[in-house]
């Protein structure tokens, strides 16, 4: 079962999230803040990351670049209230980004995309 | 026969900063001097030199280039008389940054107008590091550049599954180990030996399992654009038979990639990025062209493109400029097809090519007159949707390749 780390200042979004994505059969952990961060991914060695950007004590572009620069293989959605962090060119370092919406069909579209995406293994230079 | 000019006596460097050029006596002397001073604020603990791969300019090129005050020394390498093409600089640059036993390379073009010594430090810095290829990043007008939105960008996405936003760019750093590996490499064309040469270098790094990380370049890339319109030339060419050519060498390899990954970002903390200069574009000359396409081309369409893909275009063809529209998906399967052709009709490729051009200048006005209103920021993600549009579509192209 793929593990989905949902990190989200607001409380209703991590419940309503992660009911939704437990439903569809994934395993679910949440963080309320961007605090001890990297040792909850270490501990929980999520599969995939659902980030908030806004939140009250934290900037979520800057937990990704920290998160890129530790587990650069874990595949980060951006999920914010706000499309104008997508011109913020920090953005693109995360695998999706994802405008929240109570219909979260396209949140689920881009979780499975992001499992799914695969690069074979490459032949080392030669 | 190679001709080079090395007034000091270089025979070894860490690092090397190259620019090739053709007739940029202009131009060329402020690249130089950027280069120089990026080479002492951040790699004062190497050995580095500049090196200037010329195609014999009969512009003053040479003494622009060598007569430039700088504290690095410099050589000047140039192809034989006659002999052009901006691939056949980097191949001379790949064999001295070799003989020179460089670790690392940066490639930055004659003709730019906003490079700071920032650039050398962030195309070179990576290198150092864990990092094999790194391609820059920076605010282009929406635009410029129309080959690297509408084709390059989005092709190598959804076919290698590398997000590389600048894969043409034209300013690169790349280790000395992967300039062993581009010297290694057999399958050298005309159009490599050209404009073909960027896209070549960036797939044959995604190809052979180099780590690669994009840059961010903090300011603008300033340099001499083009309206895509009024001049596109050989460049197109080039630049898009070498995708194809690349596709059909590379095919076991985009067969196993799914979706597209991120790449490692360098550079962060610069600040606001400063907005480029405006881009004109000249859409019903665009549209023009695009219609004009019909009457030299319009037999071969039907054969290349499927028949509901044909019927589709008819429609866009019935358009008038007022509401043109050229669909992303459209363009993205007509692409598609047109690869599946250059695979498979080895005798007309030439033709293959140059009736892509009408098309790419249909899309092109299309693209303009949806993004007009739009911020640069907006545009951006209007490209961003294209490259999904694009690898959604590659389950077409999966279909139709081995067929």
């Amino acid at each position: 079962m793929k593990k989905i780390l949902i990190v989200d200042d607001e409380e209703v979004i991590r419940m309503l999230y992660g009911e939704e994505l437990e439903e569809e059969g994934y395993e679910v952990a949440t963080a309320g803040s961007g605090h001890g961060l990297m040792e909850m991914i270490e501990r929980e060695k999520p599969d995939l990351v659902i980030l908030d950007i806004k939140m009250a004590e934290h900037d979520g572009l800057d937990l990704l670049q920290e998160i890129r620069k530790s587990f650069y293989n874990i595949p980060v959605i951006l999920c914010s209230a706000y499309s104008s962090f997508k011109g913020d060119l920090k953005s693109i370092a995360a695998d999706y980004y994802v405008v929240k919406s109570a219909d979260l069909s396209e949140l689920k579209q881009k979780i499975k995309m992001a499992l799914e995406g695969q690069i074979p293994s490459q032949p080392a230079l030669k | 026969m190679l001709i080079e000019e090395n007034p000091d006596g270089i025979h070894a460097a860490d690092l090397v900063v190259g620019i090739p050029s053709y007739n940029e006596a202009d131009l060329i002397s402020y690249p130089t001097q950027q280069a120089s001073e990026g080479l002492v604020r951040y790699f004062g603990g190497k050995n580095s030199v500049i090196i200037n791969c010329d195609n014999h300019s009969t512009d003053g090129t040479r003494e622009a280039f060598m007569n430039t005050p700088t504290e690095v020394s410099k050589i000047y390498l140039s192809t034989p008389p006659g002999v052009r093409g901006k691939g056949n600089n980097f191949k001379n640059l790949f064999k001295k940054s070799c003989d020179l036993g460089a670790q690392a390379i940066v490639v930055v073009d004659a003709d730019l107008k906003s490079i700071t010594p920032r650039w050398i430090k962030n195309l070179g810095e990576p290198l150092f590091e864990d990092f094999g290829f790194v391609a820059p990043l920076y605010v282009r007008h929406k635009y410029d550049g129309t080959i690297t939105n509408n084709i390059a960008y989005p092709m190598t996405r959804c076919l290698y599954g590398r997000r590389v936003r600048q894969p043409i760019g034209g300013d690169f750093g790349f280790s000395g180990e992967l300039a062993e590996v581009y010297l290694r490499q057999t399958d050298w064309t005309e159009a490599i030996a050209e404009f073909g040469i960027d896209i070549w270098m960036t797939t044959t790094a995604m190809c052979y399992g180099t780590p690669i990380c994009q840059s961010y370049m903090g300011r603008p890339k300033v340099h001499k654009p083009k309206d895509p319109g009024e001049s596109l030339g050989p460049m197109f060419l080039q630049v898009v038979g070498t995708i194809f050519d690349m596709m059909i060498k590379h095919a076991n390899f985009w067969q196993g990639v799914r979706w597209s990954k991120p790449t490692a970002i360098f550079g962060f903390g610069l600040g606001e990025m400063e907005m480029p200069p405006p881009v004109d574009v000249n859409i019903q000359r665009l549209y023009d062209k695009f219609q004009a396409g019909f009457a030299d081309y319009g037999s071969l369409w039907k054969e290349i493109l499927s028949t509901s893909l044909f019927k589709k275009f008819s429609e866009v063809r019935a358009l008038p400029l007022s509401g043109f529209e050229f669909p992303a998906n459209l363009w993205a399967e007509m692409l598609i097809d047109f690869g599946v052709a250059y695979k498979n009709r080895v005798n007309q490729k030439g033709k293959l090519l140059e009736s892509l051009i009408p098309l790419y200048f249909g899309r092109t006005c299309s693209f303009v007159i949806e993004s007009e209103p739009m911020t640069i920021q907006q545009a951006e993600e209007l490209i961003e949707e294209q490259c999904e549009v694009f690898e959604t579509a590659k389950s077409y192209l999966l279909n139709n390749w081995s067929e």
